[in-house]
C-alpha cells in the first residue's frame, strides 16, 4: 500500500463519510439553520451534545409543564394492539412507556442509557424526518437492533414535542427467537 | 508476574503426570447434562486439558477458539475445568443469544472472584453480583457512567490525567540515553494512566502514580490487578480436586484481591473523612474538590461493603482495559505511518483555530477516523476475547436447545476475525469502519458487549482513549522500536500483549 496514496484515500473517505452523514442527519431532519460539525469539528454551536443537553430529562426530571403540554401517542405493540397514551413535552419515548406501565415486554432493558436498543421504535415518515439528528452512540446501538427500517430510531432518545401529538409508533419484533424457544420449550 | 508464571508451568508439569486422572474426575459432570447437549460436537475432555496445561492453551485459549470452531463449527461443547460450557463462534448465534436475555442477565454461574467474596465476607461489585443485587448496583450506577452525556462530565477531570500522561511518556523516553525516545513497555505505563484515571473519576482525587516518583501501594494494586487475572484463569481451568492438591493459585488469588480491597478501603475512609471535616464547615482542600462517584454512592445510603465491592471492581477494570487498547492502538499506528498521519490530521483539524491544543471531547467522538481506528483495534485485540452468559430459561440457538444454568462462552476473538465478516481479517484496516464496504455482521465485533449487562464503563473507556490518543499524537510521532518485530495477543483473562511493546515518541 504506498503510504501517500493511502492516506489520501483515508482522508478522503474521512471527509466523505464526514460529509454522508451530515447528509444523513439533515435528511433526518436537523432544524434548518442547526447545522452538526463535520468531522473537522467546528466549534459545537448547534451541535448534537449542544442540543442534546437542552433536550434530554431525566425519568426524575420535575415538570413545570402544565396539562395543556400532553402529548397524545399512539404506540402499535408486537401483536397489533393499539396502546394510546399521554406523555409531556421533553420526556422520551421511553418515559412515556415506563411512567403510563404500557405493557411492551423488554422495553428500555438498559435504563435509557444506551446499552441495548429494546427501545426501538419505527416512526411514521413525516414524524421521522423531523426527529432531531441522530448522534454517533444512538446510531451504533440502533445498528444492533432487530428489524432495523428506514425509519427507526431509539425510544429512550427521542423527546417529545408538540408537533409529535397524535404521532403512531410501532414496536418491531425484538424477540422472535425468544418466542420460538418458548414454543419449542412447550413441546419438548 | 514471575512467580505467577512459574506456578502455571508448575501445574503444566502436574497435569502432564496424571492427566488420565483429570479425565476421569472430570467427566463427573456429565450425569448432570441435559440430552440435548451430547449432540453437540466436541473435544474430549482429555485433549481440551492436554491442549491447556501441556500445550500453553491457557494464554492461548483465544487461539483456541479458532482452531476449535475450525474443527468443530460455530457451536461446540467442551469442559472448561469442573464447568461445561457450550461455545458460540457465529455472530448470528450471538445474537440469537443475546435477544433472549431475562430481565437479569447472569454472566458467569461459577466464579473464583464471587467464591473469594463469599469466603472472605465481602460484598459483591457489579463484576459478580447477580439477580437484584446486580440490578440495583447497575440501576445506580449506570445513569453515572453509561449515560453519553454523563460521561462527558468526567473528561475535563480526565483532561488533567492525560496531561500527566504526556509529561510522564516525555520523562521515561529520556530516561534510556543509547536508544533516545523509546519507552519500554508502554502498557506498563498505560496500566498507571488507567488507574489514575478510574481513581480520579471513582474517588475525585489523585493517586500519583503518573508522578515520578509512584505511591508503592498503587503500584501493589497494578500488580495485584495483573495477577488476579492469572490466577483466575488458572482456578477457572483447573479441576477442583487439582486445586484442592495445589492451593497456590486459589490463594494467589485471594490475597491479590484483599490487596485491592484494602486498597480500596483506605481511600473510601479518606474521602469519608474529608466529606465529614466539610460539612462542619472546613474550607475546601483544593486536591478534592470534585464530585465524584463514591460521594454519590455514599449519598444513596448503600451499605458501606457493597460500595467497597464496588469502588474495588470497578478500579480494577479501569486498569487492564483502556491501557491495554491504547496500547495497541499506538501499536499499530507506530507500524502505519500513513494511518497515523492521517489521524494526526484529523485531530489537529479538529482543534479550533487560536484555541488550546485541547480539542474538547465532544469534538473527538464526532472524528470519523478516531472512532474507525478505536473499532479497528478493539475488533483485532477485544479486551474480552470471551465472554459468557447463563441462560434463564431454556434457549434456542441454532439447531440446538441449550437448557437453562448452561454456561455459554460467546467466541468474541472468533467472530470479530472472521474472514467472511472481516475480509484480511488479521490485518489493521480502520477504513473498514468508514462505509463505502460491505457491513458486517452488527454482532460479528462486540467489544464492549450488548444488553444491559454490558460494559458500564463503555463511554468512559472512550473517553480516555480519546482524550489520550489526541493529545500523546499531537506531541508525538509514534514510532515502532527498530527490529521489534510483530507482536501477538495473549489470553490473561483479558486480551493482553504477550510481550512488552516498546514504542519511539518523536516529539513533534
Amino acid at each position: 500500500m504506498a503510504a501517500l496514496g493511502s492516506t489520501r484515500l483515508l482522508l478522503a473517505a474521512s471527509a466523505a463519510f464526514g460529509a454522508a452523514s451530515r447528509r444523513c442527519f439533515l435528511l433526518a431532519g436537523a432544524r434548518a439553520g442547526a447545522g452538526r460539525p463535520g468531522w473537522h469539528g467546528l466549534p459545537k454551536q448547534g451541535s448534537a451534545a449542544c442540543s442534546g443537553a437542552s433536550r434530554c430529562f431525566s425519568l426524575s426530571a420535575p415538570s413545570r409543564r402544565s396539562s395543556e403540554d400532553k402529548i397524545t401517542i399512539h404506540f402499535i405493540n408486537r401483536d397489533g394492539d393499539k396502546l394510546t397514551t399521554q406523555g409531556k413535552v421533553g420526556d422520551t419515548l421511553l418515559d412515556v412507556v415506563v411512567n403510563n406501565n404500557l405493557d411492551i415486554d423488554g422495553f428500555g432493558a438498559c435504563e435509557g442509557t444506551l446499552a441495548c436498543s429494546t427501545c426501538h421504535l419505527v416512526f411514521e415518515d413525516h414524524i421521522f424526518e423531523k426527529l432531531e439528528a441522530i448522534t454517533d452512540e444512538e446510531n451504533d446501538m440502533l445498528d444492533l437492533a432487530y428489524g432495523l427500517t428506514d425509519t427507526s430510531r431509539l425510544g429512550c432518545q427521542i423527546c417529545l414535542t408538540k408537533s409529535m401529538n397524535n404521532m403512531t409508533v410501532r414496536v418491531p419484533e425484538a424477540v422472535a427467537d425468544a418466542r420460538q424457544s418458548i414454543d419449542l420449550g412447550k413441546n419438548s | 508476574m514471575a512467580q505467577t508464571l512459574k506456578l502455571v508451568k508448575k501445574v503444566s508439569q502436574f497435569t502432564r503426570l496424571i492427566p488420565e486422572l483429570g479425565v476421569k474426575l472430570g467427566l463427573k459432570g456429565k450425569e448432570r447434562t441435559s440430552s440435548g447437549l451430547t449432540d453437540l460436537p466436541g473435544p474430549s475432555t482429555l485433549s481440551f486439558l492436554t491442549e491447556l496445561f501441556c500445550k500453553g492453551g491457557l494464554s492461548r485459549l483465544h487461539e483456541l477458539q479458532i482452531q476449535d470452531s475450525a474443527r468443530f463449527g460455530p457451536i461446540w461443547f467442551a469442559s472448561f475445568g469442573p464447568v461445561r460450557t457450550v461455545y458460540l463462534a457465529a455472530p448470528a448465534l450471538i445474537e440469537q443469544l443475546l435477544r433472549q436475555e431475562g430481565p437479569y442477565p447472569e454472566r458467569c454461574s461459577f466464579s473464583p472472584w464471587v467464591e473469594h467474596r463469599r469466603r472472605c465476607h465481602q460484598a459483591c461489585g457489579l463484576l459478580t453480583a447477580e439477580g437484584d443485587e446486580w440490578q440495583r448496583i447497575r440501576s445506580l450506577l449506570a445513569p453515572l457512567l453509561l449515560r453519553p452525556r454523563a460521561s462527558a462530565d468526567y473528561a475535563e477531570t480526565l483532561d488533567g490525567v492525560v496531561c500527566d500522561l504526556v509529561r510522564l511518556l516525555r520523562r521515561k523516553k529520556s530516561l534510556l540515553g543509547g536508544s533516545a525516545d523509546l519507552v519500554r513497555d508502554v502498557a506498563g505505563e498505560f496500566y498507571k494512566f488507567g488507574l489514575e484515571g478510574i481513581g480520579a473519576v471513582l474517588l475525585g482525587t489523585r493517586l500519583g502514580c503518573l508522578e515520578p516518583e509512584m505511591p508503592p501501594e498503587t503500584d501493589t494494586f497494578i500488580r495485584a490487578v495483573s495477577s488476579v487475572f492469572v490466577s483466575t484463569l488458572l482456578t477457572m481451568a483447573m479441576p477442583n480436586w487439582l486445586n484442592r492438591l495445589l492451593p497456590g493459585p486459589w490463594d494467589r488469588l485471594c490475597r491479590d484481591w484483599d490487596q485491592m480491597f484494602a486498597f480500596a478501603q483506605k481511600h473510601m475512609e479518606l474521602r469519608k473523612a474529608e466529606a465529614a471535616t466539610k460539612s462542619i464547615g472546613e474550607p475546601k482542600n483544593a486536591n478534592v474538590s470534585r464530585p465524584h462517584l463514591t460521594h454519590f454512592l455514599f449519598q444513596k445510603e448503600l451499605p458501606y461493603a457493597s460500595i467497597l465491592g464496588n469502588i474495588t471492581e470497578l478500579l480494577l477494570a479501569g486498569v487492564d482495559t483502556v491501557s491495554n487498547t491504547l496500547s495497541w492502538v499506538l501499536y499499530e499506528l507506530a507500524h502505519h505511518p500513513e494511518i497515523q498521519t492521517a489521524l494526526h490530521a484529523e485531530i489537529t483539524g479538529a482543534m479550533a483555530p487560536g484555541s488550546s491544543t485541547h480539542p474538547p471531547a465532544t469534538t473527538l467522538a464526532q472524528l470519523p477516523l478516531l472512532r474507525a481506528v478505536v473499532k479497528e483495534v478493539l475488533r483485532l485485540y477485544p479486551v474480552v476475547p470471551g465472554n459468557s452468559r447463563v441462560p434463564d430459561k431454556d434457549i434456542c440457538v441454532g439447531d440446538y436447545i441449550i437448557p437453562k444454568k448452561t454456561l455459554v462462552t460467546l467466541c468474541h476473538y472468533t467472530t470479530s476475525r472472521d474472514p467472511d465478516q472481516f475480509p484480511e481479517p488479521n490485518a489493521f484496516h480502520p477504513e473498514r469502519w468508514l462505509g463505502g464496504q460491505s457491513a458486517p455482521h452488527a454482532f460479528a465485533s462486540l467489544p464492549f458487549g450488548f444488553g444491559k449487562r454490558s460494559c458500564i464503563g463503555k463511554r468512559l473507556a472512550e473517553l480516555e482513549l480519546n482524550l489520550a490518543l489526541a493529545q500523546i499524537l499531537i506531541h508525538f510521532e509514534v514510532r515502532p522500536e527498530p527490529g521489534a518485530g510483530i507482536i501477538k495477543p495473549m489470553t490473561r483473562t483479558v486480551l493482553v500483549p504477550e510481550r512488552s511493546i516498546n514504542l519511539k515518541f518523536v516529539n513533534r
